[in-house]
């Protein structure tokens, strides 16, 4: 078993011993997650391991039976709905097809924690206070980002997958958080699409300095793009390594039940992992 | 569209409204002379048709109108729900239940101004907004599914009960009944506007107050959680407002249908989901609307009025089909 990080002395966030039971079943089982300012974190797991139920508990959407989460310093339970939203956002795994707000609507609506984001759907910092000056800046900022100018003012409803993910991306920024949570952010997209949420989630983190807590089956991604990786298993979190000392066999094995190959990439050295399926037992 | 233009729509939608209320008392089989409009407390013919029939009768469509359209408006983004309707929690089946009850029985009472079927009328809203509530807190959270299918089992248990009364009543009462049932405005008068402002106010002021929160919530309650809105606190005002400003209008308009579902999805249609510009065009929408419809209620048939639910829902039916066969191009 690799040896597990010492969590740092100033996390920005931390959350230990987290249990939460429904029903029968356990789905967090003492999970423990910490994470600096600037680090790539990632959850791997096989389904129902508990990852979801991890993060949604971070953000506040489900309540833990027992456990401590701690932001800056601050117990979870302490901070209102609004200053939980300045310190992290949420990209989920997809958005609704059905949404027909436009992207900058959308967009300037997750200024809503700054008193912003009437939900403008016009020209240039439409929908926001005039004293929300720093909104309509983020908002651009996020915008010219991720890319997405020429979606402006189209509706969500009418784009392509991988279009609603840069805008959902994109709203997260605006919401200018030193933390950004996104559940499978390019499971559901082609090989292209999937780079290039890949490559602007990089980006982001090099030019902004933004904590990433991904959650990803995405082995490869995992190991190629991220300082750690807490692998879950049946609610625990049962290793959380470097990503380099993550990427073993045993340790893959361990989590998913499953046999891989190993194999350093030929450009980075990185490992990667091919699934192979007729070694299963 | 920009949100320039948006606002030059409203300023139309405006206009169209006041001249909608301006010229609607002027219509009907009767032509005041013009010069009553000087004499809003005269005993005259013209004066008492023009100043305590037809004036009292527009200015409560346009407020019933409005605040229907306005609970179709929230309860479809609360529910994020295109079907849902200001009575899919059961408030009408509430109040027509307390109402067939009332007639059936031979309630003759009044208290604080009301009559026994308003009376009756508004107490079986509240029943059921406090069953639904309770339902739904019961179970958990107030979740949108459970409040959602809450009401419309509560609805049709509250149906079953009137159809029976119904049976086993005398013709009489089973007509009145009916009657009620349709909705229908023609009982206004100045009191029974004063009556229902300040339900229509509210509700208004608390949803224009929470625009930003219910564009978020209009997307799913995960998303709103996450930038930061109060999730349960906005549910339950919303919830409130919004059902007991459909309970005051049911008390006294009676449960006028369609024009809470078609309202908002033809201002949405048009002026888009954003609940800043979506609020105000569906309260002037929903007032023109309903104003004209009860116009035409009165003045379609010389030999008897018909009840304004009976034109809005003709109009609104085929409108209703038209949006299902155009399939979700811009539902909420």
């Amino acid at each position: 078993m690799p040896t597990t990080v010492q969590p740092d002395p100033t996390p920005i966030i931390q959350a230990s011993d987290l249990n939460l039971r429904i029903g029968s079943t356990q789905l967090l089982d003492d999970a423990c997650l910490a994470i600096r300012t600037g680090e790539r974190l990632a959850i791997v797991g096989p389904n129902g391991a508990g990852k979801t139920t991890l993060i949604r508990c971070l953000l506040g959407l489900t309540q833990p039976d027992s456990g401590r989460i701690e932001i800056n310093g601050r117990p979870l339970a302490e901070l209102s709905h609004t200053e939980l939203a300045r310190q992290l956002s949420y990209v989920p795994q997809q958005l609704a097809e059905r949404i027909s707000f436009t992207a900058m609507e959308f967009i300037s609506m997750s200024r809503y924690a700054y008193g912003g984001g009437g939900g403008g759907g016009g020209g240039r910092g439409a929908g926001f206070k005039q004293a929300d000056e720093e909104g309509m800046e983020a908002t651009e900022q996020a915008i010219e980002l991720t890319g997405i100018g020429h979606l402006r003012h189209q509706a969500l409803s009418t784009m392509s997958g991988g279009e609603r993910q840069k805008v959902s991306i994109a709203a997260a920024l605006a919401q200018q958080t030193p933390t950004l949570i996104l559940d499978e952010p390019s499971a559901h997209l082609d090989p292209k699409q999937r780079d290039i949420i890949h490559d602007l989630l990089a980006k982001i983190t090099r030019e902004q300095n933004i904590s990433l807590i991904v959650i990803t089956h995405d082995l490869n991604w995992a190991s190629a793009d991220f300082d750690r990786i807490i692998g879950m298993k049946a609610g625990q979190t049962m290793v959380d390594a470097q990503a380099g000392a993550f990427m073993q066999k045993q340790t893959l094995m361990d989590i998913f039940d499953a046999d891989w190959l190993l194999h350093p990439h030929p450009e980075s050295g990185r490992p990667m992992v091919l699934p192979c399926p007729s070694l299963k037992p | 569209m920009t949100d320039r233009t948006k606002s030059k729509l409203l300023i139309a939608l405006l206009g169209i409204t006041l001249l909608c209320a301006v010229v609607t008392p002027w219509l009907g089989y009767h032509l005041p002379q013009w010069d009553v409009i000087f004499r809003p407390g005269a005993d005259d013919m013209d004066a008492i048709i023009f100043w305590q029939i037809r004036v009292p009768r527009v200015l409560l469509s346009l407020l019933a109108g409005a605040g229907l359209s306005l609970g179709g408006v929230v309860f479809q983004a609360l529910f994020r729900n295109p079907l849902a309707t200001p009575f899919t929690l059961g408030v009408a089946s509430g109040a027509s239940l307390g109402v067939t009850i009332a007639i059936v029985s031979g309630m003759h009472f009044s208290l604080l101004g009301l009559s026994g079927t308003s009376l009756a009328a508004l107490s079986g809203a509240i029943l059921s907004i406090a069953l639904v509530y309770g339902i739904a807190r019961a179970s958990g959270k107030l979740s949108p599914t459970t409040m959602l299918l809450g009401g419309v089992a509560i609805s049709f248990f509250f149906s079953s009960l009137i159809l029976l009364l119904q049976y086993l009543s005398d013709a009489g009462s089973s007509f009145r009944v009916l009657h009620w049932l349709m909705g229908d405005i023609s009982r206004a008068s100045m009191d029974s506007v004063l009556q229902l402002a300040p339900f229509i106010i509210s509700g208004v002021l608390i949803v224009s107050l929470l625009h930003r929160e219910l564009n978020l919530l209009s997307i799913t309650d995960d998303m709103a959680a996450s930038r930061g809105v109060n999730v349960d606190r906005s549910r339950h005002l919303l919830f409130f407002a919004v059902s007991l400003m459909v309970a005051g209008i049911i008390t006294v308009c009676g449960p006028i249908g369609f024009v809470g579902i078609m309202a908002p999805h033809i201002c949405r249609l048009i002026i888009g989901s954003n609940h800043r510009f979506l609020i105000p065009a569906s309260l002037l929408f929903g007032a023109t609307f309903l104003t004209i419809c009860d116009t035409l209620a009165r003045n379609i048939s010389s030999a008897a009025e018909v009840p304004v639910g009976i034109i809005t829902a003709i109009l609104g039916g085929p409108f209703f089909l038209w949006l299902l066969l155009r399939k979700n191009r811009s539902l909420p």
